[in-house]
C-alpha cells in the first residue's frame, strides 16, 4: 500500500482514539447521571497541567498519571458533593452551574500557571515505520492507551457487579435506593471516575498540544458532537461516535482540506440532531 | 494583530468574563490638562495572554513621554480598556471613552476586526494608532498603522527560503482569514518570481479545534522544499509540533509568519529545528534601539518582567509616534495630524523610522529557532508597507 495511505489510515485511527478519550469521561457522566459536565474540557485542562508540572520537576512521564487522578478525582468528589447532588434532576441548573465551574477552573489555572503556552516533550519520542509509512512513536502509544482504557471500562461495566448496580441506579435511581443500592455514593464514584477519565485524557494529549487554560475549549466542543452522534449511555454509543466524527473529520481533510473535514463533522452533527436526537445508541 | 487570536466562539464563552473588566480604567480619575489616551488592549480572553507585557511597555512609554514634558506639554494618562471580549463590546467602551472620558486619542493592540468595529464606531472623530502586525491595506482617515504588512514579510522571508535554503518548490499552509490569504497573495508572486513553485496551498477554519495529522501527512506527500506557515496561535504550536513529531523537521525549512516568543514557548525545543521567523521585532532584536528598549524595561520591571515580544513592543512604538506627532501637528486636528505623519521619524521599540502613507516602512529581522529562543541573522533595512494611503 501506498505510504501516504497507510499514514492517513493511521491519522484516522489516531483521530477517532484521541477523540474517544477525551470523550470518555462526559459520556460517563452524561450517560449515567444525566449531568452535562461543560466543565469536562477544564479538566482535561487540569490533567494536562498534571503532566506539565510532573515532566517540570523531572518526574517519570508515568507519575502524572496518578496526579492526574488524585487531583481531578478530588476536584470531582468536591463539584459532586456541594455543586452537582444538590441539583440531579434540573439539567438546566446543572448546565449553569459546571459552565461556572469551567470559568473559574480556567481562571484558577491562569492564576497559578499564568496564560502562557506550556510545551511537553513527548514522553517516548521518535518514529516508527508501520507498512513504509514513518509514524510518530507516541500517536500510536496513545491510540494503544485508548483501546486498553476503553475496553477495560467496557469490560468491567459489562461483568462486574458495581457495573450492574450503576446500570439500576441509571436506570431507576428510586427503585435502586429501594433495593438498598448506596444511590448517593454511586452517583459519587461514578462522577469521580469522570473527572478522573478527563485527568487522564488531559496527561494523553499534553505532549500534543499547547498546554494553556483555554485548552479544554478545544477538546470539549468535538466530544459533544461525539455525544450526539453516538447517543447517550453506552460505551459502544461513544465508539461509534468517535469513529464517525472523528473517522469523518479525518477522512474528509485527508481527503480535502481541514475546513471541509470541520464542515463535514457540523453537517453531521446537524442531520443527527434533526433526523435522530438520541444518537445511533440510544438507551432505551 | 491582524491575527484573530481569539476565535468568534471562544468570544461568546469569554464574553462574560471581558465584560466584568470592561470598567478597568474607569477609575482613573484625570485632571482637565491631561493628554488622555484610550489604550485598547486584551485583558480577557485568550489574547490577554499578551496583556501584561502590552500594559508594561505601554507604561514605560508613558512614562519616558512625561519626563520629557509630555504630549504637546499636556501630561499623558493612559486610559487601559479590554479588547479581548467581541468587537462590538470594544466599540462600545470606545463610545464611553469619547464621550465621558473624552480621549484625545485611541491606541489598539488587537485583532482586525475589532479595529473595524471601532473605525466604525470612532468615526474618525478622534485619531486612531493600530499597532500590531495586520494585513495591510488600511486607510481610514485619521487612522494610523503601525504593524507589518504581508509585502514586509513576504519578501524576505520568501527570499531566504529560495536563495539561502534553495527551496524549488513551496507548500502554504494557514487558518482561513484575512490575513493568511493577504499573505500568501504576496508570497506566491515573490516565489514566481524567484523561480520557484507553490505544490500546495491550504487553508484550515479559524477558530475550529484544528489538528494537523492530515495537513502533515499530505505535507510529506508533496514532497515540497519548504513550508510557509500562516497560521497564528495554538494552530501554529499544533502544527510545528506535528510537523515535527512526524520527523519533517529535519528535511524541510519552515518559515511561519507569526511565530513571536509565547507561540514558540509553545512549541517547544524539540520541535523547533529548522524553523524561521520573519517580524518587525523580536526580544533579542539586534539593533541598538531594540537593545536600548530591552534594556529600559528589563530596568524597570527586573527580571519577572513579562515576555517582551512584538505583541506588546508595539504599544511602545504607538507611543513614541503618538509623542512624535501630536507635537509635530502641535494640535489634536485630524488635517494637521495627518500631514504632520507624512515623512514623520520616530522609533519603535527595534529601530529609527519613517512614516509614509500613515504606515511604517520597517527594518525586518529573520531569526532562525535555537531551542525556546529566537536568534536574529540578518536585518532587511527599510522594507516598504506597500500600502499608501492618502495624505
Amino acid at each position: 500500500m501506498e505510504p501516504v495511505l497507510v499514514a492517513q489510515a493511521l491519522n484516522a485511527l489516531f483521530g477517532i482514539a484521541s477523540l474517544a478519550i477525551v470523550a470518555l469521561g462526559l459520556a460517563v457522566v452524561l450517560g449515567l447521571l444525566g449531568v452535562l459536565n461543560l466543565a469536562h474540557g477544564e479538566l482535561v485542562m487540569v490533567g494536562a497541567y498534571c503532566a506539565w508540572v510532573a515532566q517540570q520537576n523531572g518526574w517519570p512521564y508515568l507519575t502524572a498519571v496518578p496526579l492526574a487522578l488524585v487531583v481531578c478525582g478530588i476536584l470531582g468528589y468536591a463539584v459532586e458533593r456541594w455543586l452537582v447532588r444538590p441539583l440531579y434532576q434540573r439539567p438546566f441548573d446543572t448546565l449553569v452551574v459546571t459552565w461556572g465551574l469551567s470559568l473559574l477552573l480556567r481562571k484558577c489555572a491562569e492564576a497559578i500557571f499564568g496564560l502562557g503556552y506550556k510545551s511537553l516533550s513527548e514522553p517516548i519520542g521518535g518514529t516508527v515505520d508501520v507498512l513504509g509509512a514513518t509514524y510518530p512513536r507516541f500517536r500510536l502509544v496513545l491510540i494503544g492507551v485508548s483501546a486498553v482504557v476503553l475496553g477495560g471500562l467496557v469490560l468491567w461495566y459489562a461483568k462486574s457487579r458495581t457495573g450492574t448496580r450503576i446500570k439500576a441506579m441509571a436506570g431507576n435511581p428510586d427503585l435502586a435506593r429501594a433495593l438498598g443500592i448506596p444511590v448517593a455514593r454511586y452517583a459519587s464514584a461514578t462522577f469521580i471516575v469522570g473527572t478522573c477519565l478527563a485527568g487522564l485524557a488531559g496527561v494523553l494529549i499534553a505532549p500534543l498540544v499547547p498546554v494553556q487554560p483555554f485548552m479544554g475549549l478545544d477538546h470539549v466542543l468535538m466530544s459533544f458532537f461525539v455525544l450526539v452522534v453516538g447517543g447517550l449511555g453506552s460505551v459502544g454509543g461513544l465508539l461509534t461516535g468517535s469513529a464517525v466524527i472523528g473517522g469523518t473529520n479525518s477522512v474528509v481533510s485527508a481527503l480535502s482540506d481541514s475546513t471541509g473535514g470541520y464542515f463535514a463533522v457540523l453537517a453531521l452533527a446537524i442531520v443527527f440532531l434533526w433526523l435522530r436526537p438520541r444518537g445511533i445508541h440510544a438507551r432505551t | 494583530m491582524g491575527h484573530d487570536f481569539i476565535p468568534a466562539r471562544r468570544r461568546i464563552l469569554t464574553a462574560a468574563a471581558g465584560t466584568a473588566v470592561l470598567g478597568t480604567g474607569r477609575f482613573v480619575r484625570a485632571q482637565a490638562n491631561d493628554f488622555k489616551i484610550g489604550f485598547f488592549i486584551a485583558l480577557s480572553g485568550p489574547a490577554s495572554l499578551f496583556g501584561p507585557t502590552q500594559r508594561a511597555c505601554a507604561d514605560l512609554a508613558a512614562e519616558k513621554i512625561n519626563k520629557a514634558g509630555g504630549v504637546m506639554g499636556r501630561p499623558v494618562k493612559l486610559i487601559f480598556t479590554d479588547a479581548g471580549g467581541a468587537p462590538a463590546e470594544t466599540a462600545k467602551s470606545a463610545v464611553r471613552l469619547m464621550l465621558e472620558d473624552k480621549v484625545d486619542l485611541f491606541i489598539g493592540s488587537h485583532d482586525s476586526a475589532t479595529r473595524e468595529a471601532n473605525i466604525a464606531t470612532i468615526k474618525a472623530k478622534t485619531p486612531y494608532i493600530y499597532s500590531p502586525v495586520y494585513e495591510g491595506g488600511e486607510c481610514s482617515p485619521n487612522v494610523y498603522c503601525l504593524g507589518e504588512t504581508p509585502p514586509q514579510q513576504a519578501q524576505p522571508a520568501t527570499e531566504f527560503l529560495a536563495k539561502e535554503k534553495g527551496a524549488k518548490t513551496f507548500y502554504l499552509i494557514g487558518d482561513d482569514y484575512v490575513w493568511p490569504r493577504k499573505s500568501n497573495e504576496q508570497i506566491k508572486k515573490y516565489v514566481a518570481q524567484y523561480g520557484g513553485k507553490v505544490v500546495g496551498e491550504e487553508y484550515v477554519p479559524f477558530g475550529a479545534p484544528n489538528k494537523f495529522e492530515e495537513a502533515v501527512t499530505r505535507i510529506k506527500g508533496a514532497k515540497p522544499d519548504a513550508v510557509i506557515a500562516t497560521l497564528v496561535g495554538a494552530d501554529n504550536v499544533n502544527f510545528n509540533r506535528a510537523f515535527a513529531g512526524f520527523g519533517l523537521d529535519k528535511s524541510i525549512a519552515r518559515v511561519s509568519m507569526l511565530l513571536e516568543e509565547n507561540t514558540l514557548m509553545g512549541v517547544g525545543a524539540e520541535s523547533s529545528a529548522n524553523l524561521y521567523s520573519c517580524m518587525g521585532y523580536f526580544a533579542n532584536s539586534p539593533s541598538e534601539v531594540g537593545k536600548a528598549f530591552k534594556a529600559e524595561y528589563l530596568a524597570k520591571y527586573g527580571a519577572k518582567a513579562p515576555q517582551l515580544a512584538t505583541i506588546g513592543a508595539d504599544c511602545y512604538s504607538a507611543l513614541n509616534l503618538a509623542k512624535a506627532m501630536f507635537d509635530k501637528a502641535g494640535s489634536a486636528d485630524a488635517k494637521k495630524l495627518t500631514a504632520a505623519s507624512e515623512g514623520l521619524a520616530f522609533d519603535t521599540a527595534s529601530a529609527h523610522v519613517t512614516m509614509r502613507g500613515r504606515q511604517v516602512d520597517k527594518d525586518m529581522y529573520l531569526a532562525s529557532c535555537k531551542g525556546t529562543e529566537f536568534e536574529v541573522f540578518k536585518t532587511i533595512k527599510a522594507v516598504k508597507s506597500g500600502t499608501a494611503c492618502k495624505v
